[in-house]
């Protein structure tokens, strides 16, 4: 009985240099502390079939949030974290997919289907 | 031996569909066959009833633990209760499939024999249904046989369920999404029939109505309790990622609310007819597209089945045919549909037409969201993530044209504009009382972000408008559309509670020892870690933690847990909310550290309620308004 | 409505539809998404035997391999990789996340396919990589990353994707 519940207790045990009681991402500010959220909701969980790092509790996602906690304490701007995990993870990482190339498709496509449907329509009541 | 006759029975009904469809194409080019339709109705109800009793059959041997059938034995187990048992007939590929069929074939029955003999469309409406259900037994028996037996020997106990499927929420899950998708492909059929028969004078919207408003009431249900179980069950405190199967429920659904707006205007007022008939076939083909996407494995998601190229092949290519038929049909006939041309600016129809013509776009925009990666990766080999960031970013401003657009349509009148001293009155107070409690969310959170205040006004705008209109009938007996406006009114209340949600939400990662505590914020004064423990339930072991908050001067007790699942040795994580009509305390378990502390994500959920509740809403008011004509 | 818009209700599904089969039809192995080759990250960490590992250890043709002893996966590739060294493929272990002595005594027991193994016991220079998990292998061709995949290395991956690398830049020199 010991020995399973030891087993199973130390299955779930990280290496970690924290302290006893306290909140795991400090900040100076509600502002940076809401910039860290958004930020992790945004980068995709390199080993989850699907997700972001927020909602993975992978080892690499659990590494990445640090790492993003980090950046975010040493002043980096939401653009420089995110090419810093894109350098190594691949764009595949952001769900927020960049504005170029091909992309601009996929941000401008629906009102451009939005717009034609509508001059169709105009042009077809002209008609009557 | 049972398992052999639910097979047999299978087979059979396969025979007996093709049989119908031999039977009746042989009489298409010849004479009409004076028996043909009673026979084709008496051959259709036998071959409905064998899937039926099949799949009880099926039901039977899953409940007694019939490990011979290699499905079975690799998806329940001795020891589920009778309800998991039965449940994890539709937790993967080849049962779940069955599944579909048998609610394909039940709402197909139900249909085809409420008609009259006499009615026209009876027998080419038989017809397509019985070539699609044709199609998808095929593909059971061919592709996905939940038949097939383990040999020689059976296995001695089954392979226990995924255990995080083992929740009564998402056991129900599944049968009401399907019933909701496949409930669709009555209008899907019977509009073919229609278009195939050329009778223009047919009046055919009243026929599919209340079957179609029904099956929306199932897709509803099935994708809030899809929403709610991930929400409380996988522990990110979530409730809709945009997640490509995620996105392929949603996509019907819309195509359903837009049809059933506009065969309300076309069965009023002989407009649209032409819109009504194609969003009657889209609902369906986006469902088999649906079906598709989830079970060939093209796209990762957490929720694909098992991949497998010559299934996905199969339902690409049965899909296919099936839609290009009824599209082809639709495109052939439009000319001669005399859809009454002109529709008047301003009046009813008119707002319909672009309700219409959103919701098509806001089904392109899903589309293009799910499709693009696979795109872009065929093209040039690029990997790209699609997710929340962009869906939230075409959808604000869509969601914000559609307040504005119901806020001006509501009184408006069949084929006649109202002048513009109406449009200011009855926009008038909306606006300004939006934009006010607008700055007044605004001043009290302090925080700003213009996707969510968009979606803020625009579901206040949708909520004054009706609101409104609810006082004028209370006040001055003005007529409104009660289901309606309860219908809209839960609209107006997801876009408001989910904006809010998203602005107002926060987390906090906290690491403590057993007995110690810590002051979290100026709402959560206290947050202590009272009790640690060790349980054994009936397949897992648990570790149980006890955490009590001081929370808004309120002492809340919290219980989440770890747990290790003994015959997979899969790992959950079950997660413990409070929830009131505010907020969600929602605490999940992190990882214990060298020292013998634990870390917690404690995240604080808004207006989560109100979120549920507007699923509800919609619902009612969809109930009300079935039943309220049922009286008529 | 005029002609071309009925026929277009007809078209978009085609085309749709082809799209899909298409991608369906692609097989697996033959998907070899577009890699964006990235200088190898600079480290300050020293091999399993507390000797420092110096940059231009990487220089040349290099199959960098991400293992751990807590990794069970990585047993499984294990003898290919064997068999990968003794076809004098030069393996540079990244040993991941591990405790030097459980690691030497992994190498020990089940052999060393590896001409050294570099230390990361925090998974720095893994997460610098891009490594999501154990195992994985890279394909370093002067200091410059060519390939990545995750999971086992297999005779299938070897063959469709890092040899042809691998040969190309030995033709070219």
């Amino acid at each position: 009985m010991i020995k399973s519940n030891f087993f199973l207790v130390s299955s779930f045990l990280i290496f970690s240099m924290y302290s006893f009681g306290e909140i795991v991402y400090q900040f100076e500010d509600i502002a940076q502390e809401k910039r860290f959220y958004s930020l992790i909701s945004e980068i995709r969980c390199p080993k989850c079939t699907s997700g972001s790092i927020a909602s993975s509790d992978a080892p690499v996602s659990r590494d990445l949030k640090n790492k993003v906690y980090d950046l975010i304490i040493d002043g980096s701007s939401d653009d420089e974290i995110k090419k810093y995990v894109s350098d190594r993870f691949g764009n595949f990482s952001d769900y927020r997919p960049a504005l170029e190339g091909a992309n601009y498709i996929l941000w401008f496509g629906p009102f451009i289907f939005l717009s034609l449907i509508l001059i169709i329509f105009f042009f077809k009541r002209r008609a009557e | 031996m049972i398992g052999e006759i639910s097979h047999f029975l299978s087979l059979s009904a396969v025979v007996i569909f093709s049989l119908i469809l031999i039977f009746n194409f042989f009489f298409f080019f010849g004479k009409i066959h004076p028996n043909q339709l009673s026979l084709s109705i008496r051959l259709f109800n036998q071959a409905c009833w064998l899937v039926f009793i099949s799949f009880a059959m099926y039901v039977y041997l899953a409940i007694n633990d019939d490990f011979s059938i290699a499905y079975i034995a690799s998806h329940s187990n001795s020891q589920l209760p009778i309800f998991y048992k039965i449940s994890s007939i539709w937790s993967a590929h080849e049962g779940s499939m069955f599944l579909w069929i048998v609610f394909l074939t039940a709402w197909s029955i139900f249909f085809i024999n409420s008609l009259d003999d006499s009615h026209s469309l009876k027998k080419t409406t038989l017809l397509m249904v019985s070539l699609i259900i044709l199609g998808f037994l095929l593909f059971l028996l061919l592709t996905s046989n939940p038949f097939e037996r383990l040999l020689p020997f059976g296995a001695i106990e089954g392979a226990d369920i995924n255990p995080v499927l083992q929740d009564p929420a998402l056991a129900i899950h599944p049968p009401m999404l399907y019933l909701g998708y496949v409930g669709f492909v009555i209008s899907f059929s019977y509009i073919t029939a229609y278009l195939f028969h050329g009778n223009f004078e047919l009046e055919w919207e009243k026929d599919i109505k209340n079957w179609s408003l029904v099956a929306w009431i199932f897709l509803t249900i099935g994708i809030t309790l899809g929403s709610w179980w991930a929400y409380y069950e996988l522990g990110w405190g979530g409730y809709w990622f945009w997640d490509p199967v995620e996105n392929v429920a949603l996509m019907p659904w819309l195509a359903a609310t837009a049809f059933m707006h506009s065969l309300y205007a076309s069965s009023k007022s002989s407009v649209l007819k032409t819109w009504t008939m194609f969003l009657g076939i889209l609902i369906f083909a986006l469902s088999l597209f649906g079906a598709f996407i989830v079970r060939s494995g093209i796209i990762d998601s957490v929720h694909s089945f098992a991949n497998d190229p010559q299934r996905g092949l199969y339902l690409l290519i049965f899909s296919g045919l099936i839609t290009l038929l009824a599209l082809g049909v639709f495109a052939y006939r439009i000319p001669s549909l005399n859809a009454s041309k002109f529709v008047v600016s301003g009046s009813k129809e008119s707002f319909l037409s672009m309700n219409n013509i959103l919701m098509v776009t806001s089904i392109f925009s899903i589309f293009l969201g799910v499709t693009y990666p696979l795109i872009i990766e065929a093209i040039n080999g690029e990997k790209v993530s699609i997710g929340p960031p962009y869906y939230n970013t075409i959808f604000t401003p869509l969601i914000l044209i559609t307040a504005i657009f119901i806020m001006a349509s509501v009184d408006s009148l069949w084929q006649r504009s109202k002048p513009l001293k109406s449009y200011v009155y009855k926009t008038f107070f909306p606006v300004i009382l939006s934009i006010l409690f607008t700055y007044f969310v605004w001043h009290i959170t302090e925080t700003f972000s213009i996707l969510s205040y968009i979606g803020i006004f625009s579901g206040l705008l949708i909520l004054f408008t009706y609101l409104l209109r609810v006082l004028n009938n209370f006040f001055y007996k003005k007529f409104i559309n009660k289901g309606s406006a309860i219908a809209h009114i839960g609209l107006g209340l997801l876009f408001l509670a989910v904006s809010l949600n998203s602005i107002l939400s926060y987390e906090k990662n906290l690491y403590l020892a057993p007995g110690e505590s810590i002051f979290v914020n100026e709402s959560i004064k206290e947050f202590s870690f009272d009790d640690i423990k060790v349980l054994k339930a009936s397949n897992h072991d648990v570790i149980s933690v006890e955490v009590s908050l001081l929370q808004d001067g309120k002492n809340i007790i919290l219980n989440p847990q770890k747990r290790k699942y003994a015959t997979r040795g899969q790992i959950t994580t079950e997660s413990s909310i409070y929830a009131s009509i505010l907020k969600d305390t929602y605490l999940t378990i992190g990882d214990q550290l060298e020292n013998g502390s634990w870390t917690f994500a404690l995240k604080i959920n808004y207006f989560i309620k109100w979120i549920w509740f507007s699923a509800s809403l919609m619902v009612m008011g969809m109930l009300i308004t079935i039943f309220k004509k049922k009286a008529t | 409505m005029n002609k071309s818009l009925r026929f277009l209700i007809v078209l978009v599904p085609i085309i749709i539809f082809t799209f899909f089969a298409n991608v369906l039809l692609i097989e697996e192995d033959e998907k070899f998404s577009k890699f964006n080759t990235k200088n190898f990250p600079s480290f300050e960490l020293n091999d399993l035997n507390g000797i420092p590992v110096k940059y231009e250890y990487l220089d040349g043709i290099k199959l960098v391999n991400v293992w751990a002893s807590w990794c069970i996966t990585c047993l499984v590739e294990h003898p290919f990789l064997t068999k990968l060294s003794d076809a004098n493929i030069q393996i540079v272990g990244l040993n991941y996340k591990d405790s030097n002595n459980k690691a030497s005594a992994w190498l020990q027991k089940h052999g060393n396919p590896y001409i050294f193994s570099i230390y990361d016991p925090r998974g720095d220079l893994a997460f610098d990589l891009g490594v999501t998990g154990a195992p994985e292998s890279y394909l370093v061709i002067d200091n410059q990353v060519v390939a990545h995949i995750q999971g086992e290395m297999t005779s299938k991956k070897w063959e469709t994707i890092f040899y042809p690398l691998i040969k190309k830049a030995s033709n070219e020199t």
